[in-house]
Formats: C-alpha cells, structure tokens, sequence
C-alpha cells in the first residue's frame, strides 16, 4: 500500500548466506524462501505453507529460526542467514544432523530441515533443554508422518553429542 | 530410493525377469546381444552385475516410509551380499515392473514377495556357477558379501568375477525356494535407512527440488467449485479470463486457458505466483449437490447399492429374541491427507515425447492419465517418480502432473508448477465420510445376540482435475466399491450381516491410511464396549470370551498386560485429579485390505489413556500401548516407526480433524482452519511387538491406526460415562455433552454501541455538500479574493542551497513524510501518483520533484510557500485539504525554507500522474476557497516559554510539518479537521481508525513518553503493539529525523494526556494476567484458528522466532471500539513493516472467509481484551473492510451470475 516502504521494487539486495556476501536485484517483496531455492538452489528450506505455519521453511536469520516464506528481502537484506546447507563445514554433519541420523527422526522428511535448525537455534541458547522447552521451541513446526518421537529423540541426543564435543555454546548458524 | 540412471552395466550381468523371453526361460546369451529383457515384453526384478553390484526393481514407490531400506535387506539377505551392494530403483515408468499402485501397505507383504524370490533364484544360479568354477560341490559352498567359497578354504569365487563376460537371463521361479528366517542375518535386525543422511542436509531431491534446463514457473488457478469433481458446471463454468489484470506482472511467459483448467506461466516462482493472484477470472454461478457438510444426513441421503459381504445364522431372529437391544449409529468425518508438501510436478512436453517428473503414489495410472490429457502414446511418456511429502492416500500429486503437462505443452518449454497451501486443502481427495448403523443387543445371558453392521462409503475415484476441468472426462459420479475394508467384525457373532452401501462421491475423496477399515472398526470396537459395559464385563475380557484367531487372543493379552490393564465392568473406576478425569480403553482390529474379502495386514491393538476436563471438554491423550503382529518384521526399528507414526496421525484424526464445509465447499485453507497434533499434544508411545520371525512378512503402514478411534473414544467413555460416536472428539463437542455452557454471545458483556460521530459522518457529510454546493461554491466565487498565477521561474540551481540546509530539508521531508503520498509508482523518488481515498473521492497525489513540466521545478519560492501554508497552486488553483497544509501551516518558516531547497536538490521526474478529478459538486475546486476561509488558520504559534524546550520542539514538529493531525483528528461534515477539545481525538484515514492522541492515558495500557519514543523509533511498544498501515510508513518516515526530535514528539504527545489512572505497569501485568489462562466457554472455531495460525507468534510462550512476539492482551486495535483496524490487519498482514527487526505478518485475506475471521476475533476479544464490549455484527464488519481492499479474497471467486 505505502509508497515509501522496506520493498522497493528495484535496488540490489545484499546478505549473507551460510557465510557467503549474496546480491540480487530483485524486488524487496520476494520471500526469502524463493531467492534461497530458485536463485541459489539451496533446497533445504521447502515451501509448505507460505503462511508461516508449519515451519518447513525454516532458515536461521542472525541465529534465530525464522520462516523463509513470510521473510521479504526487504526485511532479509544485510543479515546473516544459515540454511541446512550451511549447517556442516563440509563433507561431515553438524552435530545436530548427526544426532536426527542417529535417531532416525524421519519418514517422509519434508519437515526436517525446520526440526533441524530449529533445534540448533535452541540448543546455542540452552545446551540442556528440558522437555517443556524442547516441546515448546517445536510447536511451531508440523510434522504430519508423526515423527514427533523421534525427533525429541533426535534433540536429546543431539544435546549430548554437542556437550561432550564442547561444542555446546556454539553460536546457533556459525559455521564450526 | 528410486534414484539417478543406472550406470552402465559392465561387461556381464545376471537378470532376473517374469513374463515371456523368446529366448526362453533360461539363457545365455553372448555378451554383445539383445541386453534388455525389458525390451521383450518381460519385467525386470532384479540384476547383478560383473561388479558385483545388484540392482532391485520394485513397481511401489516410497511415500515417506523408507520401504526401500526394507526391500534393499530382503535382497541382499536371499543373496548374501552386503546392503551397500543393493540399489532399489522405485515406481518408474518403463524401468520397474507394474505392480499396480502404492495403496494398502502391500509393498514388503505382496510386491515383494516376487523380488525376494528373484533374488534367492539369482543366489542359486551364481553359486551353481561358481561350484563349477571352483570345482566343489554346491553343497559345500557358503556366500558371504557376494563371495562364494567352500568354508575354510582358500579358494573363492566373487559373483561379480562369475559374471564376466556372460548374459544371463532368467525366468522368475514364482515357486521357488527362499532363505528360512532362521537363517537371516539382515532381515530382522534393525537398519538406518539409507535416505535420511541426504534428507538432514538438504541433498535430497524431492519432486519439489527438481529443476531442469530451461523451467519456467507455473501456478493454476482453481474455479470456485473448489473439491467437488462431479456435478454439471464442471468443467463448463469459466465465463472469461481478463489477461490484461496481469499485464503489470513482470515476467508473464502465457496465460494459459482450456475449459475450466486457468493456469499462468512465468519465468521465476514469485511471478507466477503474483500472477496467479492478480488474475481477474469471473465464472458461472453453481448449485453444488448434496453438502458434505451434513455429515450422516448427506450420506443417507446419497443414492446407494446395498451389498451383503455376509449372512450368516439368523439375524433377524437373533435381534427380534435380544433381551437387550442395542442399536447405534457411529459416523465419521471427512479428514484431510494433509501431506506438508503441497503437491508439486515438472514437465517437459517435447514434440518426441513427455517427461513428468511426479511424487504420484501411481506411476502407471498417472501415465494413462497424460496420454488420455494429451493423445500422446503411453510409451512416449515417462513419468520420473521421485519423493514427495508424505502422502498417506492419494493426495494432489497426479492433479499438479497433469496440470505441468497443460502448461508445458502450451508454452513449449519444461515447467514446474507449485500448488499452494489453499489449493493443496481444498482439492485433496479428501478422506471420505462414513456412516456405520449396527443393531445388536445382549441376550438374557449377556451374550452378544446378534449383529447386523451396515456401512455406508461414498466412493472415491477422484479422475484427476485437469481431465475434468479440461471437459475430456465426464464429470459424471463413478462408484467405487471400497467400503468393505475390515467391515467384517472380528468377533464370533452366530448372527451376523455386514452389508455395504455402495455410493457415488459427495465431496471429491480419495483413499486415505486406514481406508474404510478405520471407520469400520471404530463402530466395531464401540460396540463390543458397549456390549460388555451393558453385559457388565470387563470390556477385554468381553473381547477375549469372543475371539478365536490365536493370533488375535495373543495380541490382545500381550497389550494388556502390558499396559497393567485392570479389568473393570464400569467406568469412572480411576481417580479424578481436580477437573480431570481419568480413563482407559482398548481396541483391537486387523486391517483388511484390497478387493473383498482381502488380505489381512497385520494386527494392532491399543490401550489409550485419556484425561478429560470435565470443564472445557479438552481431551488429552497421555498414554497409548499399542501392540501389532506383523509376522516377520524386515526391519524392526522401521516398523516400529510406522507404529509411532500411525499412532501419533491417527490420534490427531480422532481429537482435532474435521474438514469443515461453507455453503457444500470445503473450507480449511490452511493449518488454521485444520489443526494437526503437535509437539504439545503428544502422547508417550509404548510399542509391543509379536515376535513372530518363521510367518510372512505383513504390511504395516497402517494397521496401527486402525483401532485409534474406538480405543480414544472407549477410554473418554471409561472416564466420563458418556459414549461419543462422532471424531473428532474436540474440546467444544466433549463439553457440550458433559457440561453444557450458555453460548458465548449470551455470556459475554454487553454489545459495543457504535459512537455517534462515527455513524453520522460518512453519511451526513457528502449528503450536507451535496445540498449545499451549488450555493457555497458560487457564494465561494462571488465573496473570495481569486488568487493569482505566479509566474514560472527557472529551476532554482541546487548550488544556490547550502548543504546543511538541503540535510534540514531533508529531515523536514521526513518528518512531514513527504514520500509516504508522493513516491513514485515503484516506491521511490517524488513522482506521486498515489490513489487517496476520501470521502469526497480519489485525489492523486501530484509529482513533487523539480521536474519543469511535470513537477514543481517551475516553481519559486513564494509559490511553493502558498502551496505549503495556503494550499493555492502555483497556478492559482485551490488544492485539496488530502494536502494537510492546515498543519504546515503551523510548521516554522524555517522548515519550509529549507524543504524547498532539499525538493529541488532532488531528482527530476517526468512521470504525470493521473489527475485528480473529484464528482460533482466536489469536482469545483473554487469551492476551497471558501474552505479555506472557514477553516484555515495559519501561522506558527510563539514558543511558550513555560514550557521545556523539548516540548516546544515536539509540537512544532507535531502540529506543524509532522501533521499528526491530519490523521488523529477527526473532521467535520466539510472534511476539515475539528479543532479544541477534538483536536487530536481520533480519527480515519484510508479505512483506519487513527487512535486519539489526546486520549492516549485512556488507552488500555496509559502511554508515556518512553513508551510513545520507543513507538515512534521501531514501530513497536511492547505494551501496545506494532505501527500498521499508514502508520508503519510514517514510522519508516521518522526514523531519518534525529532521535532528540522523536523523543521531543513523545513529550509533547504525553504532556497532552490527564493524569493516567493507574500505573501504566501494573495495567499491563494485570491484562497479561487476565488472558494467560483460556476463557470459559471461548469461542471455539476461533480459538483454533488462533491456536493454529497465530499463537506462534504471539502466545507468551510460543517458539522463540524472529521478529517481535506482539502480546494481543496489550494490543491496541484488541481493545479498540471499532475492529475495522484488526480486521484490516487480519486480511492484509504486515508484510511491510515499519521497522524489519519487527519481522512480518502473513495476509489472511486469501485464507479465511468472513465467518472464519469473525470467529477469529470474537475468540480475540473473548480472550485477550475480557473486559472490552464484544464487538456486534463482525461478519458484516468483515465484509466491509474486505469490499474496501484492493483485492478480493479469492480471485476465482469475483462473480456469480445468477445464470
């Protein structure tokens, strides 16, 4: 509606993805979530519901989960944005990933990455979360396979693998 | 794991084949022939290659579950090679077997069953081989990871070594021989399945990540018959697409029309998607039929074919001698798949053939879909199945295939298309409804006297849309016969007749996990609960005394036991804690699937431990024990996966899934509208699995949902006395039953009265000007001075300014939020054109930079002074009061000054925007100059030496070029603003209400300065919530101007305000406090809603996320007189933010009809502002502010003509 507004229609968008400067001209108005998967083919994030709902989406913005779908780059440009991707330094898996393999917390997987960096996001502020908060920092991701077992499996496990790492404080979204 | 391209086999392979080879059933052919069995006719199940590498073929696909872990192990175990030798090639056309679709969890029970053989033949052939190599016989030689060796010797031969250089060919032995279980080393042992490494890294390619060369982004756009596949106006409703409603979306590649099929295509995802919604579509009005809506009524009122499954003994003898009669009737909801993923295709129509890239549960059928779509050869089409979101049933995935073809061939280019979330909701096949009668009763001994169970399942062949839309299929009911899953009851009634009423669809439905077994067994499972409490016997000791499967007796003791069952012949026997009640109940079933009579899966059994609040009605599930034989389990730790997941599904279909219906349409668009379980309401799961190693392998994706319904509802019985025979088992229906309470509107306080300003304003003041106008605008001419031209002048040269004026200029711009009305179309620069709304029409805003022509670059000083201080233009024409020079009139010279030279320093533009032209008599801008008389009242006010100079600072920049007037005020019949003690004391602006400056200690939390500085700073104040529509932009505008003059802005709105009442702290805390807990009897689709598409962000102990967590007990517009401001909010988001550290609000205009919205906020208002008058007639009012929103809600849905 607003003529002066975050989103201008044209102007190049500057921002930091796992690690990396990126620019695009593209409109301010464009979610992250289409810039990430379309522009840098980075397919960790999925669509699922645009609303911000089911949390399959999910990137960390400066550490924090956010929710690629309902995140312009209007409001993106010039933070630091971890995708699943960006979670590992390569080849292995963050201690996170591991931990979700360990526990096998996936059947279909489509909501997995937002389990993933959910967690991690939780974990840099709490290395020891107890299960009220593990429940509460996950009820905002859907998962319909009914994986939730699992993957509160997966969130334990992965709090000891990054406590006896020492990796624990480790600031949610750096790579190690 | 169907996955990339085989690599090319070297030289030698073994093959494994079923059908007809001309060569014969077994071969050998020299390495250079015909290399593909495929190639005549015959299946491929299986090769191992001169590497030693096998590859597994298996007609099923992977819909989430990891089967192809599970097929991997049952190969390399019959071929004693090790996992990582197996690669399994899933559901692709042309390259796996057809093994009909991936339903009934048939997969590991039947379609592997000849793969498993094939793979043992392979293993017998190979080491006939290598007993000839090596010179021993067959009976001495053992195989381990593909090596074959006598045990102890040297000597050994590697399966891939054997294969050098041959081509052998085998025909299937569907007879043969296969490994004992005793045997196994692999099968049974729990494996990691191979998928989830690339899945937690985002490696995987799912359907949704496939790209290909050259894609282009398609979306489609669904007529207003959204989820009903029959019925004459499919198909036959599109009236006209207006493709020019997009001309103004970059990227457009087609739209694309056939039918009723309306689809666009653009070059990047967001443009089609933009296009999609921008696209004005206007359809024939419909009569939908029968509305699902009505649940049982619908379905007894759906034409059916009885069919008799069974009739056994005497039934009618049997019912007629009951000592008890007992007759029920148990009905079931339609339910969504719900797959995460919406559904998502590529395709690329090629004038030599089509690839679909498709997550379809049905390779096979889909490819007869797209040949019949678009005449092209079945064998020139090739579907690529690759995973999708978990589907559970059919979901949209063969829909958005076919609709990726439509759009690939009109544009001749590969196209991916995306549905949304809304369209994914509402076009699902749905899982169907279902209505199940039993009549039965107790004999004089307590005895089940007979049992008469009638069913009724509206079928659900569900043609794929786009052959519907398109007019190539009939929109014609078909019928299917799938009601008869497990509709034989598993107890040894002597009298008993099971008759299923087979019946065209209502809704559009597909099958769903459980099929009709689930529904089935829920009024099976009631009833012999019913039976046994009637009979006054513990209700597993009932079951026991009427089971004969050994299998069945086996499971049913070993979950009792396990879950300490303690036998009971009433309910209510456990303690209650305070308002909670406390239960118990079991649920045994098979699930039979396929063609009557079936196949039977495995066996499942539950005891479900439940607590009630006998208050709100809420239903908790705490504990379920779930017990299944499965016969052999290929891989224990994922079938005890697939139990976990049919538990936790299951239970979120039984307490929270309906679809609910509007008018015969579905409408849940979203997870708002349909709730799924979440991590909060997640039950601890103990699984008991039946050790049972030597018998077959059975499917287990979907046994253990089936005792789901009857065992929650057996368990809400145990606890409250009360039978509930219609899941959902939702908090309000629990309630209702147990503790009716007054409804909400009556309980509430007293209505909201609208103020009078507020109703006579819009209409008196146009209806006073338009009496008046002739008169005044002459009186105007006659008795005002005219005002003059003043003649053009040059561009003043920006030079002649000093930089630091041009810099105060340009905060004097910020503050009066010059761009907020005069940017350009793309957002920036002072080209105007800007619609505004008025009560007296739409005044474009004029272009303001120093173009000559266009601009005010002609313009001198004292020119742009009269405009400023006296709304008179350059040449001599009045100007309109949307132009609030009555406030900078107010504004210090100074700043005028110095606005000027920032203005002229600026870029010019050429840009003209539409000119304003307003109806008569508005349409007569001498008329102003009366206006201006009665109205207009200029200059500066003296600094008031009493006050601090902060304060005079902030009410210069309040009341002069800040304007804040302009929008808090409100104005008189004349639009001008009213003044003394209406000064600042709210007004509208654009459809919002501006709140009352003046009134703000009033407000729900008092302000105060620091609150007002931190507003006007981030657009946000915890304790009243975040700046929206023009208020964001005037935020966004501020934050150039230097934070010493917000702070002096803040003082001076806060000196305005009375002492404040109470402390503005304690204010907070105590409405934090009233709306913590949930309000007795709050409205209950409203609370959902906001559970499910709200509280995430704004409960106090949601997730944390980024952006700010706005507390709806502190929020303004929740505590307003009117709701036209959170509607406005609700329909439109805030995607926009005022500051971005804010973070965004989705729209909800798209989402949600007016009931919903309105049950959205009367829950709101309920919970959040309790002390607040309920806001009266919300419908209406939502109505309202959404007619006065650009954009409709759906546009699909923009007319109905009545023919």
């Amino acid at each position: 509606m607003a003529p002066t507004s975050t989103a201008p229609e044209s102007g190049t968008i500057t921002l930091e993805v796992n690690g990396t400067a990126v620019a695009f001209a593209r409109p301010g108005t464009v979610a992250l979530l289409d810039l990430l998967r379309n522009d840098l083919g980075l397919n960790g994030a999925k669509y699922g519901c645009g609303l911000g709902q089911c949390g399959a989406c999910t990137v960390l913005v400066d550490g924090v989960p956010a929710r690629a779908c309902i995140l312009p780059l209007a409001v993106a440009r010039g933070r630091r944005v971890t995708t699943l991707e960006g979670l590992a330094s390569a080849p292995g898996l963050h201690p996170v990933q591991q931990a979700f393999v360990d526990a096998q917390a996936a059947q279909c997987g489509y909501c997995l990455n937002g389990m993933i960096l959910t967690t991690v996001a939780l974990l840099a502020r709490n290395p020891s979360p107890g299960e009220a908060e593990i429940r509460r920092e996950l009820s905002g991701n859907l998962c319909r396979c009914g994986t939730h077992v699992e993957i509160l499996k997966a969130v334990r496990r992965a709090a000891e693998l990054m406590g006896s790492s020492g990796d624990a404080g480790a600031d949610a979204g750096r790579r190690p | 794991m169907s996955g990339p391209a085989d690599p090319r086999p070297p030289a030698g392979v073994l093959r494994v084949f079923r059908g007809d080879h001309p060569a014969g059933p077994l071969h050998e052919e020299p390495e250079a022939a015909s290399p593909d069995p495929a190639g005549h006719g015959a299946e491929l199940f299986l090769s191992v290659d001169a590497e030693g590498r096998v590859t597994a073929y298996n007609g099923h696909v992977d819909l989430g579950t990891g089967i192809g872990t599970a097929l991997a192990q049952i190969v390399a175990e019959e071929l004693d090679v090790a996992l990582d030798a197996v690669t399994v090639v899933l559901g692709h056309t042309g390259r796996t077997p057809n093994q009909g679709a991936t339903i009934a969890s048939e997969t590991v029970q039947v379609t592997a069953v000849p793969l498993r053989r094939a793979a043992a033949q392979a293993r017998r052939h190979l080491v006939a081989l290598a007993a000839a190599a090596l010179d021993v016989p067959v009976a001495d030689l053992a195989v381990e990871d593909g090596i074959v060796r006598r045990p102890g010797a040297n000597a050994a031969v590697g399966y891939g070594e054997l294969l050098r250089g041959r081509r052998i060919h085998l025909r299937l032995d569907e007879a043969g021989a296969v490994k004992p279980a005793a045997e196994h080393r692999l099968v049974g042992r729990s494996v990691p399945r191979r998928d989830i490494p690339a899945k937690a890294t985002g490696a995987f390619t799912y359907v949704h990540d496939v790209r290909v060369e050259g894609m282009l982004h398609g979306r489609v756009v669904r007529p207003p018959y959204a989820g009903l596949d029959h019925g004459p106006f499919v198909g036959r409703s599109l009236v006209a697409v207006d493709e020019s409603s997009v001309a103004d979306v970059p990227g457009v590649v087609a739209v694309v029309v056939l039918g009723d099929f309306v689809g666009v295509v653009a070059e990047r995802e967001e443009q089609a998607g933009r296009a999609a919604e921008a696209l004005v579509t206007r359809w024939r009005g419909f009569a939908p039929g029968r509305d699902p809506g009505a649940g049982e009524a619908a379905l007894r009122d759906n034409p059916s074919t009885p069919r008799v499954l069974l009739d056994r003994g005497d039934v009618a003898g049997g019912l007629a001698g009951a000592a008890t009669p007992m007759r029920r009737t148990y009905t079931w909801p339609y339910q969504l798949h719900g797959s995460i993923g919406p559904s998502c295709s590529v395709a690329d129509v090629r004038p030599d053939g089509i690839t679909l890239w498709s997550g379809t549960q049905n390779p096979l059928m889909l490819r007869a879909d797209i040949a019949r779509l678009t005449g092209v050869a079945e064998d020139r089409i090739a579907i690529v199945r690759h995973e999708a979101a978990g589907c559970y049933g059919r979901n949209c995935a063969d829909d958005v295939g076919a609709d990726a073809v439509l759009l690939s061939r009109a544009v001749g280019r590969p196209v991916r298309v995306q549905l949304t979330r809304e369209q994914e909701h509402l076009w699902e096949p749905k899982g169907t409804a279902q209505v199940m009668d039993v009549a039965g009763g107790l004999t004089a001994e307590g005895a089940p006297a007979a049992y008469d169970f009638e069913t009724r399942y509206p079928s659900n062949g569900a043609p794929t849309l786009a052959l519907l839309l398109t007019g190539i299929a009939e929109p014609v009911p078909q019928v299917f016969e799938m009601g008869d899953r497990t509709a034989v009851p598993p107890y040894d009634y002597a009298d008993a007749r099971v008759t299923v009423h087979d019946m065209p669809p209502i809704a559009r439905a597909s099958w769903i996990r459980g099929v009709s077994a689930l529904p089935n067994s829920f009024a099976h499972e009631s009833f012999i609960d019913e039976l046994a409490t009637a009979a006054g016997v513990d209700p597993v000791e009932y079951r026991l005394r009427h089971l004969s499967d050994a299998r069945a007796v086996d499971l049913v003791r070993a979950v009792a036991d396990r879950a300490g069952w303690q036998p009971h012949a009433v309910p209510q026997t456990l303690p209650a804690d305070g308002d909670w009640l406390r239960g118990r109940g079991f649920a045994y079933a098979v699930y039979v699937h396929g063609k009557f009579p079936g196949t039977a899966a495995a066996w499942s059994a539950w005891v479900a431990d439940v607590a009630v609040n006998r208050a709100s009605g809420e239903v908790a599930v705490e504990r379920i024990v779930v017990g299944q034989d499965s016969g052999l389990m290929i891989n224990p730790a994922g079938v005890e996966h697939q139990i976990h997941g049919n538990v936790v599904q299951s239970t979120s279909r039984v307490l929270h899934e309906a679809v609910p219906f509007e008018g015969g349409l579905p409408a849940a668009r979203d997870w708002g509208a349909y709730p799924i379980l979440t991590f909060a309401q997640l039950p601890a799961i103990d699984v008991v699995t039946m050790d049972r190693p030597e018998e077959p392998p059975l499917g287990v994706g979907e046994s253990a949902s089936v005792p789901s319904a009857a065992a929650i509802a057996n368990a809400i019985f145990d606890a409250t006395g009360v039978r509930f025979r219609e899941p959902p088992f939702t908090a309000e229906r629990v309630r209702a039953a147990l503790n009716p309470l007054p409804g909400p509107e009556a309980a509430g306080p007293a209505a909201a009265k609208p103020t009078a300003r507020r109703r006579w304003r819009p209409r008196l003041a146009p209806a006073l000007l338009a009496a008046g106008a002739a008169t005044l605008g002459a009186l105007a001419a006659a008795c005002l001075p005219l005002r003059s031209a003043i003649p053009a002048v040059p561009r003043p040269d920006p030079a002649a300014f000093s930089a630091a004026t041009i810099a105060r200029g340009r905060l004097a711009a910020a503050l009066g939020g010059c761009a907020v009305c005069h940017a350009g179309p793309s957002g920036t620069g002072l080209a105007g054109g800007r619609a505004i709304h008025t009560p007296f029409g739409t005044v474009f805003a004029s272009n303001i930079s120093p173009d000559a022509e266009a601009g005010i670059g002609a313009w001198s000083y004292p020119a742009f002074a009269r405009a400023m201080q006296e709304g008179v233009s350059r040449d001599g024409r009045n100007l309109y009061p949307a132009h609030p020079y009555t406030s900078f009139a107010r504004a210090p010279e100074a700043e005028i000054q110095a606005l000027y030279a920032f203005l002229m320093a600026e870029p010019a533009e050429a840009q003209v925007p539409p000119p304003t032209r307003l109806a008569a008599p508005f349409g007569e801008r001498r008329m102003m100059r009366l206006w201006n008389w009665l109205f207009l009242r200029g200059g500066p006010p003296a600094p008031d030496p009493a006050r601090s100079a902060a304060w005079n600072r902030g009410r210069d920049l309040v009341e002069g070029l800040g304007h804040c007037s302009a929008c808090h005020s409100p104005r008189n019949a004349l639009g001008a603003e009213r003044g003394g003690a209406l000064h600042l004391a709210g007004g509208t602006v654009d459809g919002w209400d501006a709140p009352a400056l003046a009134g703000l200690a009033a407000a729900p939390v008092p302000w105060t300065a620091d609150a007002l500085h931190a507003y006007l700073s981030t657009g946000h104040d915890p304790a009243h919530g975040v700046a929206a529509g023009p208020m964001a932009a005037v935020v966004r505008s501020l934050a150039a101007l230097p934070d010493a003059d917000r702070r002096a802005m803040a003082e001076y709105l806060a000196a305005l305000q009375a002492p404040a009442a109470v402390a503005p702290e304690s204010r907070a805390a105590a409405l934090l406090a009233a709306a913590a807990a949930e309000p007795q009897g709050a409205p209950a689709l409203g609370r959902q809603i906001y559970r499910g598409a709200c509280a995430a962000c704004h409960e106090a102990d949601g997730p944390t996320l980024f952006g700010v967590r706005p507390a709806l007990a502190l929020n303004t517009s929740l505590h307003a007189a009117r709701p036209d401001n959170l509607v406005r909010v609700v329909l439109e988001g805030l995607m926009d933010p005022a500051h971005p550290d804010l973070g965004t609000m989705p729209a909800f205009g798209r989402v949600y009809s007016d009931g919903q919205v309105a049950a959205l906020l009367r829950y709101l208002r309920t919970r959040f502002a309790p002390d607040a008058p309920a806001w009266t007639d919300l419908d209406a009012a939502v109505a309202r502010v959404r007619a006065a929103l650009d954009a409709p809600r759906d546009p699909a849905i923009v007319e109905f003509p009545s023919d």
